[in-house]
């Protein structure tokens, strides 16, 4: 199987390529960016085919690609890649308006290809661990989340992650629909209402975008649920940041903490403790799973329309935040 | 300085404990009927009174221990009597009764000490006093979260009946929101939600906030009743602009017990904190309130912080019951 990686503009681009070199039988058919020069650097690095643009990536006709552009230039790549009929995983957020999740959405229908989001937390084997008690029906009724997805300023990859347009925001968009997304797929209800407040107190002069974030949120089912955004983690912590959560149960609490799994190490070269993650890489399994979706000819274990629900709720967090008060999410 | 305790419940007898480390004396203890005020009182060697009324006129503090929604008159009476007076947090019920105590205190010339206890808890003191020294430069994002289980009063349970206790919000989540305000200032506006069941087999109580400070700061609350027995945990996490304070009971506690059940009493009525220190954090209070109460320093807690924290709980409460946020009025009562 033959798939190609459309754009470096995102980091992951990187670690994906890692990832398919590692599932046998799929090759590294060619890599294409708009900026040449980033292109040829990574495609030398990697020793992968460099295409000056998408077309001719497309054109070679691979089984699929992996669209790592800015998150506002998803909708140009997926309608390309699309009208190629060649199958698409995509990097989250899916976009950064509803009007460019929904033609992404409607693209790849029309066209009947794959799509996929890039939410590997479905994929964290302690996650997945959590989701199998639930359905095991071992934890009963979940009542409420208290949840953390918390960062490091993400500009040390890459710049536009500040970039209120290429972004489409700050730690709100980067950070959201994660958490929104696990919550979606452990209770099969889609969130209702959203509240949020957000700041710029972290990294205040350095970037316009808001950096400090907590949200609200309640589903049709009643459940209720806070996500905490922030870029809060400064870049000396012990590693990039983290996803967390208590879920409370008619059975009491569960604490997960999604990439606690690490060493702690102490080096006279950084003169201050880092951890070493050791757990499974999710990403790996991710991947996995859309060549093995396109394979099996099925849908990939993340949709479009995981996506779209995940940013839709993200906008209206925006929306919240500048009104002071809870929104409703109309779908 | 002559003592006198209302209330003889798990904050009598602590605050008991602490008074007996200080100059004071403790004068006796009232309760609701004569066989509670007992064995403390047989403990101490002190007189048991049958009321707060009969305990006035022989002493110069009264130290009001009772459930909440007693607070109110107690201090109003209290202070017609000239007395000074601690009183356990919450301050009151409502916002509007903290505020009359102010006044009348104020007007009695009397002085009126709110204890929130977790201002003496050495590792949340510790974290407020790098806050203030600017280690961490502007607090962004606080979050601060208490769980325990739900309390298990053998009779008079009046923890769990919210006219009296005003629930989760008032009991528990209030000594966040009191450190919330301690670390970031004045809040300007409070969304809160919670879950509440009345599962027999499966009590929880579990409320979060969201409180926006004056200053920018945003602060996350969490309050759990919904554990079980014996736990207690506490986490703090301050960020700021320049640094980043951490704090998880969890990962603090410096003993381990891996014992067989056995080993183990059952767990207090109440959840408590339980990391080993020299002295009890009830007891610093205390004695930092003696030494208010004795002119020689000001308590780093003031009636006016008890009604800040109040004012923030009640909108709590109020944003669970509406669905919306409550914009939070500056109190004169507090400024003062």
């Amino acid at each position: 199987m033959r798939i190609g990686i459309l754009s470096f503009a995102h980091h992951h681009a990187e670690s994906y390529i890692q990832n398919l070199r590692s599932i046998p039988g799929v090759t590294l058919c060619g890599v294409a960016d708009e900026e040449e020069a980033r292109g040829r650097q990574f495609a030398s690095q990697y020793e992968a085919p460099y295409y000056r643009t998408y077309e001719e990536l497309l054109a070679t006709k691979p089984d699929g690609v992996l669209i790592c552009s800015e998150n506002s230039k998803h909708r140009p790549l997926v309608e390309m890649a699309a009208a190629s009929k060649v199958n698409i995983l995509c990097e989250k957020p899916i976009a950064t308006t509803l009007d460019d999740a929904k033609a992404i959405l409607e693209s790849c229908n029309r066209a009947g290809v794959l799509l996929m989001i890039a939410f590997p937390m479905r994929f964290s084997a302690p996650v997945m661990e959590v989701k199998a008690r639930l359905d095991s029906g071992e934890l009963g009724q979940v009542y409420c989340f208290n949840a953390t997805n918390q960062g490091e300023l993400p500009t040390k990859h890459r710049q536009w992650f500040v970039d209120p347009v290429l972004a489409g925001g700050g730690a709100l968009i980067d950070h959201t629909v994660h958490l929104v997304d696990i919550m979606r797929w452990y209770l099969g209800s889609e969130v209702s209402e959203i509240y949020t407040q957000t700041n710029k107190i972290f990294h205040a002069g350095e970037v316009q975008v808001e950096t400090g974030g907590l949200e609200m949120l309640t589903f049709h089912n009643g459940v209720i649920a806070t996500i905490d955004a922030s870029w809060s983690r400064p870049p000396y912590w012990p590693t990039w940041g983290g996803l967390t959560f208590e879920m409370v149960t008619e059975r009491g609490a569960v604490i997960l903490d999604a990439f606690k799994q690490n060493l702690t190490v102490y080096t006279h070269k950084l003169q201050r403790p880092v951890w070493q993650y050791w757990g499974s890489d999710a990403n790996q399994a991710m991947v996995a799973d859309f060549v093995a979706a396109i394979r099996e000819d099925r849908q990939p274990r993340v949709t479009g329309l995981d996506g779209y629900r995940a940013v839709e709720v993200t906008l209206a967090a925006y929306e919240s935040a500048s009104a002071g008060q809870p929104v409703q999410i109309a779908s | 300085m002559r003592v006198g305790i209302v209330g003889v419940g798990f904050m009598g007898s602590t605050h008991a404990a602490g008074w007996a480390e200080t100059e004071a004396q403790i004068a006796g203890f009232a309760a609701e009927t004569v066989q509670e005020a007992g064995p403390l009182a047989g403990q101490y060697s002190v007189k048991i009174y049958p009321d707060l009324a009969s305990m006035l006129p022989e002493v110069d503090v009264i130290d009001i221990c009772t459930p909440t929604h007693l607070h109110f008159e107690m201090v109003l009476q209290a202070a017609t009597a000239g007395k000074h007076i601690v009183c356990e947090k919450p301050l009151a019920r409502s916002e509007t009764q903290a505020q009359e105590m102010i006044q009348a205190c104020r007007k009695a010339g009397v002085l009126l000490l709110a204890a929130h206890v977790v201002r003496f808890f050495p590792e949340y003191a510790l974290a407020k006093a790098s806050v203030s020294a600017g280690e961490i430069g502007k607090p962004g994002v606080v979050r601060l979260s208490r769980g325990s289980y739900r309390p298990k009063k053998p009779v008079g349970n009046w923890f769990l009946d919210e006219t009296k206790s005003g629930g989760i919000m008032l009991d528990l989540m209030i000594h966040d929101f009191d450190y919330a305000r301690w670390i970031a200032g004045e809040v300007e506006s409070v969304y809160a939600k919670k879950v509440t069941t009345g599962h027999p087999d499966a009590p929880v109580d579990y409320g979060l906030a969201i409180l926006k400070h004056h200053s920018g700061a945003l602060s996350h609350i969490a309050g759990a009743w919904a554990y079980p027995p014996p736990t207690f945990r506490t986490h703090l996490e301050i960020a700021g602009d320049a640094g980043l304070i951490e704090f998880d009971s969890a990962d603090t506690a410096p003993i381990l017990n891996l014992l067989g059940k056995s080993g183990l009493g059952d767990a207090p009525d109440v959840g408590l904190p339980s990391s080993p220190v020299s002295e009890s954090p009830y007891t610093t209070q205390i004695k930092e309130f003696y030494a208010a109460l004795s002119g020689k320093m000001t308590a780093r807690v003031s009636a006016g912080d008890g009604l800040a924290a109040l004012q923030i709980a009640q909108a709590a409460i109020q944003s669970a019951e509406t669905g919306r946020a409550i914009q939070l009025a500056l109190l004169p009562e507090v400024l003062l």
